[in-house]
């Protein structure tokens, strides 16, 4: 869309405060005055708070439960435990990922912290009072932690549930602790190419496990109204929708009498996709006894039990040319699931888009194999601010890509050039089937080095480097990623059966303000406002009177939720398609109004005018009116309209990152100087919006990259859970970011968008990790593990004999 | 998840009189602090508690004692020790412990090596203090060991082959013991009181403070 | 255990309540006073999502208990706007896009507003620093220290406003 050049013009866009306006956020006014409404904030009436009890070994029979000493203790109501769900079959639930998940330990632990039973009490210091009173006595059992270990052929068998099971949700289990193998591209055109390529690099690149850690904790309020037989509850879900069909299916209450609300948000990151055991105890409870019943999970609980990310044991390989190019990847990748695999996926995908692991690159020939298996830890994994498995593919690809630098001594941006995918040959089909709709990589990669000086820092590292007092080690990490995002076609994408479509509903009132409402739920991407300014340039209505609402399974159309960039890219579209419909009719009404035919009219900015007579003009404003008391003969009153929409294929935003830092080589601490990121998301609706949310994600990717970890010990105790030990950095260690931007429009999209801001992560934690590892590269390393944290660094320079 | 101690105590007391109360399980028991042997089931069994007490909450491990073994000639004892917390924390402990002779005829040097297992929330939340912690129980123990064989010298050495406490039936032991005394030997100065964990924690930067000046127990 | 009568100010007003000794001022402002502004985020008193003000200091509200600040004088992002005007850190917060999800915000924005008290011309470390008791994982802190250096240069022109009128 150009922009007007005309004053008047440019007032008349400005005023719609639409597509490309930086405008400020609609959404502030409440929470700036600590008026946000998040689930804990709501009461209702007669409300009764639930609390856990939770198992405190990994792996554990379970022999007694002893509620008596709990149900004593003043203002506790009930207490329930899986005994009391087998009669309504809910002491186990399906997951995501065609498993099935423990609500209540059925008999055995599977994990340290796993709910064993709940509370249900007249406030929440009873319900704690009361967990403390119930008393398990368990059977310690031997633990595997390893998910290496977890496939020998003695392993302990972690689900028992399972025995006899040889198949699974996605295939053959040839072991009784594997879950699925899943294999794309194409195996003996890689292992052929293998087989002639004059260069190989191979390496086990390793993706920790971590956790999402939204500063919001999971919870809900779950209503049951008897008389009505109606369940409303109140929950912190990415997938209200979704949550509702579930619920549906395993109350047995109607799907129509069912209503899942997920108010204000407060930070999702993947953590609330999934349906967890305190949701279902809550809703039982509710129904058992109702009353509205409050769960809110503390943030040792979210940590150890809600949904970790990645955990992924990848062994990359590439094969390529004496001149670095590449000509076949082959990626054999343990997953380790937890105890139950509650990876919230597309069905077809237990790996997710793992198979993006081809990158921005033009790689012929490429085979992924992906082995999930269970150990004794808690059940996932989730897209922590990515699509699918996308972080572990980018991960993947850029430290491989380095690592055949290194063994070719080529230069790191050389060795991209070379290997990117050009401009000409979008659209592109990947060798796993993915076809990426747009991009122009090397335009990309030339601004960022060019913005930070490439040659120069370059130079400044070899001075260093030669010189044998400096007190740092400099390291230059670069990145040029290709995410894929906007969870998708629904012949290919779907959640339990349902496609991945989304959808918009937009009604547009008399004097010219409008209602919309979608499928997508935001916990703070800004949609109330980005939404409306989509709404605002289609229609040309000021996007400051446009109301937008989700959330409210009663009020909005159908939609798979908010997690993997798919807003944009899904409810975008729909948004856009619900409202050309609207505008179709506007130019109907406008035509049957100034007495023209439809063809005879301009649409320009917020009107229709009559061609070659700037004169007669409609402004949408009056044609909202008339839709009300003076529409054309044979066509209805009002004007709304409705779209779901199935997206033609996935969405490709792609960036360029480049971080410069310096490693103190007494203390092994790590200094971020500068950090640069590129973001190519097509058309951009709010820059503001988007450049805060790379911040975020930038800063989300730091903290995993440089400290967040999950330890476990051999026995599957979880050491460091609180926030204590787990790592979100505050203002003082966060780097000041650099943002810049391209845009190259989705031909597909009728935005032309792709989606945004959790390209950020998916593209910063690979840079910090290279530019550590390039920090060292001339002291013999090729690869280190995350997290960078000052200690594990400390010990590579010990190691180097580099430490002072 | 697993500590491993390595640990040398000086003993106020010859090596016989040492051994005597070494190779008593009761008697070296009750030496741990807010330790008690409760019952011996047979020749190499016991059980026993352990009372542990941090502001206001108590935590009452209950478990078995196993002795793998007890050598004259060297003067060692190895035994297992294992037992869980109602709320939820188990531990174990492989401890052999030997006699050496010291300078004089009147001191001797105890010497043990403890694997220490943890499981449960004890070690989901007290990980990072398991070492210092269990280096300050050791010492209280090591204390009230050496006062115990010391306190033996002023008696004859009685010399109990680990058969002759088979003989008593398992319940005649314990109803003649309140929980939390000493038995068969005299009473050591400091008599085992619960495990206070707040003046543990004290004792534990204490030692800490110390051990940064240099000079460790 | 038994309850005890306890009396504070809040946002201005007289609150007295009974309440078991052992309520933590957190619950107690959202629970008693229904002030939901204050928000709880960790167990660990890590996160600041429960910041208030209270007898002119930043405190964490998770680590007081309510009988503590009897006789106390507390404020909440609810008390800040004064007459419907927001205050300074309030408009910085919204003019310089330093919020997303919103949830650290009411305790962001008391802790800016105490801080700004304390140093009316901070640098962007001293915010930093000044800041490092209250995580976000939404904002990356950028746009937040903008928030706080845009409040800081109006609180001082409204000073300046004032006296001149006053002159």
């Amino acid at each position: 869309m150009n922009a007007p050049t005309d004053p008047a013009l440019q007032e008349r866009t400005a005023a719609l405060q639409g597509m490309g306006d930086s405008r400020l956020r609609k959404e502030d006014a409440r929470f700036i005055q600590g008026k946000g409404n998040y689930v804990d904030d709501i009461k209702l009436p007669g409300m009764l708070h639930m609390d856990i009890v939770r198992s405190p070994l990994a792996h554990a029979r379970i022999k007694r439960i002893d509620k008596s000493e709990a149900l004593k203790v003043p203002g506790v109501i009930a207490v329930l435990t899986a005994e009391d769900l087998k009669p309504i079959k809910l002491h186990w639930m399906p997951t995501l990922a065609g498993d099935v998940a423990a609500v209540l330990a059925d008999g055995k632990v599977h994990f340290q912290m796993q709910e064993v039973a709940v509370v249900i009490a007249e406030d929440r210091y009873a319900a704690a009072d009361g967990v403390e009173a119930v008393q398990v006595e368990y059977e310690e059992l031997e633990a595997v932690i390893d998910p290496y270990a977890t496939l020998a052929p003695d392993a302990p068998v972690i689900r028992e549930d399972l025995a006899g099971k040889t198949t699974g949700a996605h295939g053959a289990r040839e072991h009784h602790n594997h879950i699925f193998t899943w294999e794309a591209g194409d195996k003996s055109a890689a292992d052929a190419a293998f087989g002639v390529a004059p260069v190989t690099v191979a390496a086990r690149i390793h993706y920790p496990r971590v956790h999402p850690c939204p500063l919001e904790t999971c919870g809900c309020v779950a209503s049951f109204d008897p008389v009505r037989g109606e369940l409303t509850t109140y929950m912190t879900s990415q997938a209200p929708h979704v949550v509702r069909t579930v619920v549906s299916m395993l109350s047995g209450v109607p799907e129509s009498k069912v209503r899942i609300i997920s108010p204000d948000i407060g930070g999702g990151f993947g953590n609330k996709v999934g349906v967890y055991p305190g949701y279902v105890c809550a809703i039982v409870a509710s129904i058992v006894l109702g009353k509205p019943v409050k769960w809110i999970e503390d943030r040792i609980e979210n940590i150890s039990t809600t949904a970790f990310a990645r955990d992924y044991h990848m062994d990359g390989e590439l094969a390529a040319t004496p001149d670095g190019k590449i000509t076949a990847l082959r990626v054999n990748v343990i997953a380790d699931h937890g105890a139950f695999d509650a990876c919230a996926d597309p069905t077809k995908f237990p790996a997710g888009l793992f198979h993006i692991c081809s990158g921005s690159y033009d790689i012929p020939a490429a085979y992924a194999c992906v082995k999930g298996v269970y150990t004794n830890k808690a059940p996932g994994g989730v897209a922590y601010r990515c699509s699918f498995r996308v972080t572990e593919a980018v991960y993947l690809i850029e430290r491989m890509v380095d690592i055949l630098a290194n063994r070719l001594g080529l230069d790191k941006a050389e060795i991209r050039r070379r290997n990117l995918i050009r401009k000409e040959q979008f659209p592109y089909a990947s060798p796993f089937g993915f076809e990426y709709d747009s991009g122009d990589y090397h335009t990309a990669l030339a601004k960022v080095l060019d913005a930070v000086d490439y040659k120069g820092l370059r130079a400044e590292q070899a001075a260093k480097r030669a010189d044998p007092n400096c007190p740092t080690l400099m390291g230059i990490g670069l990145v040029t990623f290709t995410e894929v995002v906007g969870a998708g076609p629904s012949k290919m994408c779907d959640i339990l059966g349902i496609g991945m479509f989304d959808s918009c509903e937009i009604r547009v009132h008399p004097t010219g303000a409008a209602i919309a409402r979608m499928g997508t739920i935001t916990q703070g991407q800004g949609h109330q406002t980005t939404y409306a300014q989509i709404i605002a340039t289609e229609l040309g209505i000021p996007s400051e009177v446009i109301q937008v609402e989700e959330g409210d399974t009663s009020t909005a159309p159908y939609g798979l939720g908010t997690y993997g960039s798919r807003s944009t890219p899904v409810a975008g579209a729909a948004i856009a398609m619900a409202a050309r419909k609207i505008h179709a009719k506007a130019r109907k009404i406008a035509a049957h109004l100034l007495e023209v035919g439809e063809d005879d009219l301009d649409w320009e900015i917020d009107r229709f005018k009559v061609k070659g007579d700037d004169a007669r003009f409609k402004t949408m404003k009056d044609i909202c009116w008339a839709a009300y008391n003076n529409t054309p003969a044979g066509v209805e009153p009002g004007l709304e309209a409705v779209h779901y929409y199935d997206p033609p294929n996935f969405t490709y935003p792609f960036g360029v990152y480049l971080c410069v830092l310096d490693i103190d080589r007494g203390t092994g601490e790590t200094h971020v100087r500068r950090f640069l990121a590129l973001d190519d998301c097509g058309v951009r609706i709010n820059p503001m919006i988007i450049e805060g949310q790379v911040h975020g994600g930038l800063t989300e990717g730091y903290a995993v990259a440089m400290g967040q970890q999950m330890p476990f010990d051999a026995q599957g105790n979880l050491l460091g859970n609180t926030l204590m030990d787990y790592f979100l950095p505050t203002a003082v260690e966060t780097p000041h970011w650099e943002t810049d931007y391209t845009v190259t429009p989705s031909p597909h999209h009728p935005l032309g968008a792709k989606g945004v801001a959790e390209s950020p992560h998916v593209g910063s934690i690979p840079t910090f990790t290279a530019a550590v590892v390039d920090a060292f590269e001339h002291l013999g390393v090729t690869n280190m593990t995350m997290p960078h944290t000052s200690y594990r660094v400390w010990q590579q320079l010990k190691e180097c004999g580099a430490a002072l | 998840m697993e500590v491993s101690l390595d640990k040398r105590y000086p003993v106020a007391a010859g090596i016989e009189q040492a051994w005597a109360v070494l190779k008593d399980v009761r008697a070296t028991a009750a030496c741990m602090p807010g330790a008690a042997i409760t019952e011996q089931t047979d020749d190499t069994h016991y059980k026993g508690t352990v009372k542990s007490k941090v502001g206001p909450s108590t935590l009452l491990f209950g478990g078995d004692i196993e002795v793998l073994g007890l050598d004259e000639a060297a003067r060692e004892l190895h035994m297992v020790g294992k037992g869980a917390d109602k709320s939820g924390s188990s531990a174990s402990m492989d401890l052999t412990a030997h006699l050496e002779p010291a300078e004089t005829q009147d001191t001797c040097t105890l010497v043990g090596r403890a694997v220490v297992k943890v499981n449960g929330k004890l070690a989901q939340f007290g990980s990072r203090l398991l070492v210092p912690v269990s280096d300050v129980m050791l010492g209280q123990f090591a204390d009230n060991f050496s006062a115990a064989a010391a306190a033996a010298m002023t008696r004859p050495a009685v010399v109990e082959a680990p058969a002759q406490q088979v003989d008593a039936a398992p319940q005649a032991q314990p109803s003649a013991v309140p929980p939390s005394q000493q038995i068969d030997t005299p009473p050591a100065p400091a008599p085992a009181k619960e495990l206070n964990a707040l003046a543990l924690a004290w004792a534990v930067f204490k030692s800490w403070l110390r051990g940064l000046f240099g000079s460790r127990a | 255990m038994a309850k005890r009568i306890i009396k504070l100010t809040v946002n201005g007003k007289t609150v007295e309540k009974a309440v078991e000794p052992r309520m933590l001022l957190i619950h107690f402002l959202r629970e008693e006073c229904q002030l939901t502004g204050p928000h709880i985020g960790c167990e660990t008193s890590h996160c600041g999502a429960c910041t208030v003000d209270l007898d002119g200091e930043s405190v964490k509200s998770c680590t007081h208990l309510a009988v503590q600040c009897d006789g106390s004088t507390v404020l909440t992002v609810e008390g800040l706007a004064q007459g419907g005007v927001l205050h300074a850190v309030q408009e910085g917060f919204y003019k310089e896009h330093g919020l997303q999800c919103g949830f650290c915000t009411p305790g962001m924005l008391m802790r800016a507003y105490r801080l700004l008290q304390e140093n009316p011309d901070p640098t962007e470390a001293e915010i930093r620093t000044g800041i490092s008791g209250n995580l976000c994982r939404c904002t990356g802190y950028q746009n937040i220290v903008k928030a706080i250096q845009y409040a800081a240069k109006k609180l001082k022109a409204d000073a300046e406003a004032k006296q001149t009128v006053a002159a």
